[in-house]
């Protein structure tokens, strides 16, 4: 629990402009003629101000009614055109858009899933799950409304100030007056708002998790007593995030209201200006109606622009993140790997430590032969977990050194030290989708004989077959719920499925209750049949069946043996094991210790 | 308590908030009306100014336009913070509603997983409270419709009666065209959506995909579900772009139409230049009203939906009715299980004397959840009773049960709060909590945090490790020292040596008091004054956990392997 984490990099506004080119670059033909027609779109669309423009020239010129045919006729093919044009433009648009936005998100995902695991626990995985999940969102979300609205409205603003100048240039100028009220309203606006904005967010995330807090947590609620309290705590938070949702909404209508005045002003001086110009005979009346129709046809697209500002501006900052991952270097799986030569694992003189000057491992030396099945037996905190980890290569030993069939990690590579050696913890994880799917995971070309078997193996067939769909049932979030102890068969079972040489069981079967422990621990143990394994064990009937036992405390080694040796040297696990077994059952329970002796064989020797 | 409707829970949340609600609207409906102003205003000036080149004239409309934008800018600003009020006041009481309903000691029988119930108390609320707003936004768009007919009739009556009655006609086709395309797009749009949840969910499980290097299937998954995403997005997006360029050609050639009658009258003499550009404005700023006209039905099923789903919660049935009975002051904890049966419990008998300490051996889990349901009276037996000093469980406060009786529960959640708080969080004495800590072999866990007992336990404790979780949750029974307490499966987490340690601490803390240890842990049975066992739901055999470890095979079997 470091507080100063080391968080995953955020990319530089330069490295996030170059990535993102990157991404475009190979579809640049295309974003090209995606411009084009958004373009013409929107010229199309300008005409229809000075049609109408003409035909309030053609009543001042009094002209017969047949003369609104041609002008009217304009404007059913101005509809035409631009319907057309912006159909397409739109299309265009979000079919590059989101081939960009897919590339970048695999990218992302296949990053987030190489990086070292030491890296991510590092950073907290939340970080990497909220940048995954919720940046990649905002993003989509973007893509998908702020981009059209952003591409169509400043095409429009910038393309009607040029019609502006087509008209008469001063008509442009008088438009401009309303320019630095908007621009001064819309950095007013985003100074304020992205704080108070990021603030609600928060306030909103504590009420969320104060709420799930109560709802989850309902039971142990009313066994406390603890309603009232919590009915309290929900209310504060809930009140928090209304204060912030009604400054954020005092904060929007002031911001409006100053583009509403920007409108007015912009508007009145278009008026003067025609009304001097009409005076004076530089324009006529028409072009004085177009020029206000253009104006007051701008406030839509205007509101529109500014109003999505915001969001276009959490829209980069989520790409800074995002490109933050994509570009992490890609871990080398080294070319002149060294294969391992057997399955036994060698641990030597190896020390470390997460903080310097606390060493959580003191000088370890372990062997464990091929095949061999070593139970770690320990005190919370004597550093069991540590030595897992390192053995499995999420860290790195600060002193000594880890062979793995004789080769280091670092001489395997990731690739090959994954495939070496697996780590099942008791963090357990669902995935989410068919069962087979999740089992898959672990052997993508399994065929399904091949997932029941490993079901079967664990113990798992029998629940998994009663499941509504059998193995076609969605599982996991949003589908149906299996208990911890399915969990933890399910992780088992991928294992037998990945069929790793090596393995290591991090109290994999903790979580679950004391009955559903034993129907684990056979799991388990037909699970990791024919490899080498290192059990981290809590319940001592784990150890009493391994083939050896290595007894940590403070960080260090300080038993080695059989479990008959251990007993009767006397030491710290036979103090353990009285503890478990209490005196009176060891003495009553004869047969047991016979059992003990034939444990080799990797089954209980009491079912 | 009575079933509740979507009606009630709707008719609840308007007449709450009738004062905010009716200013805002009324002000809302200035600003639309103000809106539908403008174009008339400018189509008044260009007729009336600018061919006459009056400089009077033009300041005095000048004038009137800046006055225009002043109204509705300000009634905007004023109404919809009164309406953004209404709407997050009510969502906050549904909200705390709901928090007490699922709360309530007696229970609520809903079959909402805790995901959706917080579904349901931040955006259903919140779609409810929106009631508000589309209620306003009706107003006002029939404010405008009613201010730019009028403007139009006055214009010129066939003009009016064109645009009036041809403008629901361009609506009606437009939302058809809609209809269709929706129904294609939002399938589409639910399969694009799927492999958002996916990254997540894989990242979430990353270390156990790390765990069996299965790094790279991951990632292949995750590209495959994203082309598809990618597929059904753009076929989505082609769809909603087909829909807007057919919406743009018919408004489009409406305004066409609209252009050409009110050009027809203006050529003909019988409307002004600035009659005919107020009827192109108009014509095109009616749309929207319209347009939101249409939607209001749209966003009001949709609240409607939301207030269903918000009364099936505050509406859901007790589990357990109210009880009568009172509780004796000082409850001695003698606890007496007469010919108990629910559930997998057959027949269940036993007493239990004030101040002993009894574990119970259940052959099946499912049992074990039964009998602590039926101790904290989640429900009520099918057969038989329970009596707490010779008083039936049933007959009591289903809190005042709660006060007597502390279930302990296996999966108990730890809140967010420091660690210190949550084990003293039912504490009668704070002198207790340091003991508990003691006992429960907490104060280890709390020495290997960053700020011992102050730190701040998060996500409901998962920040700490199981074994962890389940000492703080044990040291939090313990302090709040109960009259009855019991604990299920407390150590299932926990090393050997420090389940011996905390066997001896639950002993310390609870002498003279009654409590009943679910377990299976020979460590606990140890140091309890008699077990039970009882297999298949009925009670098969009793005495010390020495007498039952020595002669009763299926004893041994259960706890001792």
């Amino acid at each position: 629990m470091t507080r100063n984490r080391e968080l995953l990099p955020i990319a530089s506004t330069a490295e996030t402009r170059r990535a993102v080119w990157a991404l475009i670059r190979p579809h640049r033909v295309f974003a090209l003629v995606t411009m084009i027609v958004l373009v013409a779109g929107t010229v199309i669309g300008l005409i229809g101000p000075p049609v109408l423009g003409r035909i309030v020239d053609l009543v001042v010129e009094r002209q017969p009614p047949e003369a609104i045919v041609w002008p009217v006729g304009m404007l059913v093919l101005i509809a035409v055109g631009q319907a057309a044009l912006s159909a397409v433009g739109a299309a265009l648009v979000a079919r590059l858009g989101e081939t960009v936005l897919a590339t970048l998100r695999e990218r992302v995902v296949e990053r987030a899933l190489e990086l070292p695991l030491g890296q991510v626990e590092q950073a907290g995985s939340g970080d990497l799950i909220a940048r995954v999940g919720g940046d990649v969102a905002v993003i989509a979300e973007a893509v998908r409304e702020v981009l059209p609205t952003l591409a169509h409205s400043a095409l429009t603003v910038g393309l009607t100030l040029v019609g502006l100048v087509v008209l008469d240039w001063r008509f442009a100028l008088a438009g401009l007056c309303a320019a630095p009220i908007q621009i001064y309203s819309l950095c007013w606006y985003l100074r304020k708002s992205s704080p108070l904005y990021a603030a609600e967010r928060v306030a909103e995330g504590e009420r969320a998790q104060q709420l799930l807090d109560s709802i989850s947590g309902a039971a142990t609620v009313r066994a406390f007593r603890l309603s009232p309290e919590h009915i309290q705590r929900v209310s504060h938070r809930s009140q928090v995030s209304v204060d912030f949702a009604l400054r954020t909404t005092v904060l929007r209508t002031r911001f409006y209201a100053r583009l509403n005045l920007a409108e007015c002003v912009g508007l009145t001086a278009i008026l003067i200006v025609g009304f001097f110009l009409v005076r004076n005979d530089s324009v006529s009346i028409g072009a004085a109606t177009a020029a206000a129709l253009y104006f007051h046809r701008l406030f839509d697209p205007i509101g529109m622009l500014l109003a999505v500002f915001d969001r276009a501006q959490e829209a980069v900052a989520g790409l800074a993140r995002l490109v933050g991952i994509a570009n992490l270097p890609v871990p080398e799986g080294s070319e002149q790997s060294i294969k391992p030569i057997d399955t036994s694992i060698c641990v030597a003189g190896v020390r470390h430590s997460y903080t310097p000057g606390h060493d959580v491992l003191r000088g370890i030396d372990l062997e464990v032969p091929s095949g061999w099945r070593v139970a770690l037996v320990g005190a919370s905190g004597a550093g069991k977990t540590t030595l897992a980890k390192l053995i499995a290569g999420i860290h790195h030993p600060v002193e000594g050194e880890i062979r793995l069939g004789g080769a280091r990690h670092d001489e395997l590579g990731p690739r090959l030290t994954r495939q070496t050696v697996a780590l099942i913890t008791q963090e357990v994880h669902v995935f989410a989708g068919p069962l087979a799917d999740d089992l898959r995971l672990a052997r993508p070309d399994a065929t399904d004989d091949q997932l029941i078997e490993a079901l079967d193996q664990v113990g798992a067939a029998a629940w998994a077959f009663a499941l509504p769909n059998g193995l076609d049932t969605v599982v996991g979030d949003g589908g149906h719920r299996l208990t911890a102890s399915q969990a933890q068969q399910l992780a088992l079972a991928r294992l037998v499925l990945a069929d790793p040489p090596i393995v290591i069981l991090d109290e994999a079967t903790a979580e679950a209750g004391s009955l559903g422990a034993r129907t684990l621990e056979a799991a388990a143990v037909r699970a990791i049949e024919g490899r080498t394994a290192l059990v981290v064990a809590h319940r001592l009937t784990q150890a009493t069946t391994a083939d050896h036992i290595v007894v940590l405390d403070d960080g260090r080694v300080v038993e080695v043996g059989d479990h008959e040796t251990l007993v009767a040297a006397g030491g710290n696990y036979a103090a353990l094991w009285a503890a478990w077994s209490t005196k009176r059952t060891l003495t009553n329970s004869t047969g047991k210790a016979s059992g003990l002796a034939s444990g080799r064989d990797g089954r209980s020797p009491r079912r | 308590m009575p079933p509740l409707s979507s009606g009630a829970v709707i008719r609840r949340t308007i007449t709450s908030q009738r004062r905010d609600l009716v200013l805002g609207t009324v002000l809302v409906m200035g600003h639309q009306a103000g809106e539908a102003l403008v174009p008339v205003v400018v189509g008044v000036i260009i007729d009336q100014v600018l061919g006459t080149g009056q400089t009077a004239k033009l300041i005095l409309w000048l004038g009137v336009l800046a006055c225009l934008f002043a109204m509705f800018s300000y009634s905007y600003r004023f109404g919809a913070r009164l309406l953004e009020r209404a709407t997050q006041h009510s969502a906050h009481d549904l909200r705390l509603d709901l928090t007490c309903r699922v709360l309530d000691p007696r229970g609520a029988d809903t079959q909402y997983l805790p995901g959706a119930l917080l579904s349901i108390a931040t955006s259903d609320v919140l779609r409810v409270g929106m009631m508000h707003r589309t209620l306003a936004a009706a107003a006002a768009a029939s404010t405008a419709l009613i201010v730019g007919a009028v403007a139009l009739f006055r214009i010129s009556v066939p003009l009016g009666a064109f645009v009036v009655l041809g403008a629901p006609v361009l609506l009606v086709v437009v939302h058809v065209l809609g209809k269709s395309l929706e129904r294609r797009s939002s399938a589409e749009q639910a399969e694009a959506a799927s492999a958002a949840g996916l990254a997540t969910d894989l990242v979430s499980g990353l270390r156990v995909l790390k765990g069996i290097g299965a790094e790279a299937s991951a990632s292949n998954r995750y590209r495959r579900a994203s082309r598809e995403s990618l597929r059904a997005t753009i076929r989505a997006a082609n769809a909603e772009a087909a829909f807007e360029g057919a919406t743009l050609l018919l408004t489009g050639a409406f305004l066409a139409l609209v252009a050409l009658v009110s050009g027809r009258l203006a050529l003909a003499g019988q409307i002004s230049v600035g009659d005919f550009v107020a009827a192109v404005g108009l014509a095109q700023f009616l749309l929207g009203p319209m347009y939101r006209f249409a939607e209001v039905g749209t966003t009001f099923a949709r609240s409607r939906a939301s207030a269903e789903r918000v009364a099936a919660v505050l509406g859901a049935p007790h589990v357990v009715n109210d009880g009568f009975d009172r509780m004796p002051a000082t409850v001695a904890g003698e606890v007496r299980f007469r010919d108990l049966s629910h559930a997998g419990l057959h027949d269940v008998t036993l007493d239990v004397m004030p101040g002993e300490t009894v574990g119970l051996v259940l052959t099946d889990p499912a049992d074990a959840v039964t009998l602590l349901n039926c101790l904290s009276r989640a429900v009520d037996p099918t057969c038989g009773s329970i009596e707490l000093d010779g008083i039936p469980l049933k007959t009591l406060e289903p809190d005042a049960v709660h006060a007597a009786i502390l279930i302990a529960a296996h999966d108990a959640d730890l809140f967010e709060g420091t660690f210190r708080e949550n084990v003293a969080a039912a504490a009668g004495d704070p002198a207790r909590v340091n003991a508990a800590l003691v006992a429960a072999a907490a104060d280890q866990v709390a020495a290997t945090l960053p700020d011992g007992l102050d730190t701040r336990l998060t996500e409901r404790g998962r920040s700490l490790s199981g074994g962890q979780r389940q000492r703080v949750a044990l040291a939090r029974a313990l302090a709040a020292d109960p009259p009855v307490l019991v604990i299920h499966d407390p150590t299932t987490a926990v090393d050997a040596v420090t389940e011996a340690r905390i066997a001896k601490g639950i002993l310390a803390m609870r002498t003279g008091r009654t409590s009943l240890l679910i377990t299976t842990s020979p460590v606990l049975l140890a140091v309890c004054d008699r077990v039970i066992l009882l297999d298949q739901g009925r009670v098969v055999a009793g005495g010390s956990h020495e007498d039952l470890a020595g002669y009763y095979s299926q004893y041994r079997a259960v706890v001792l392997t």
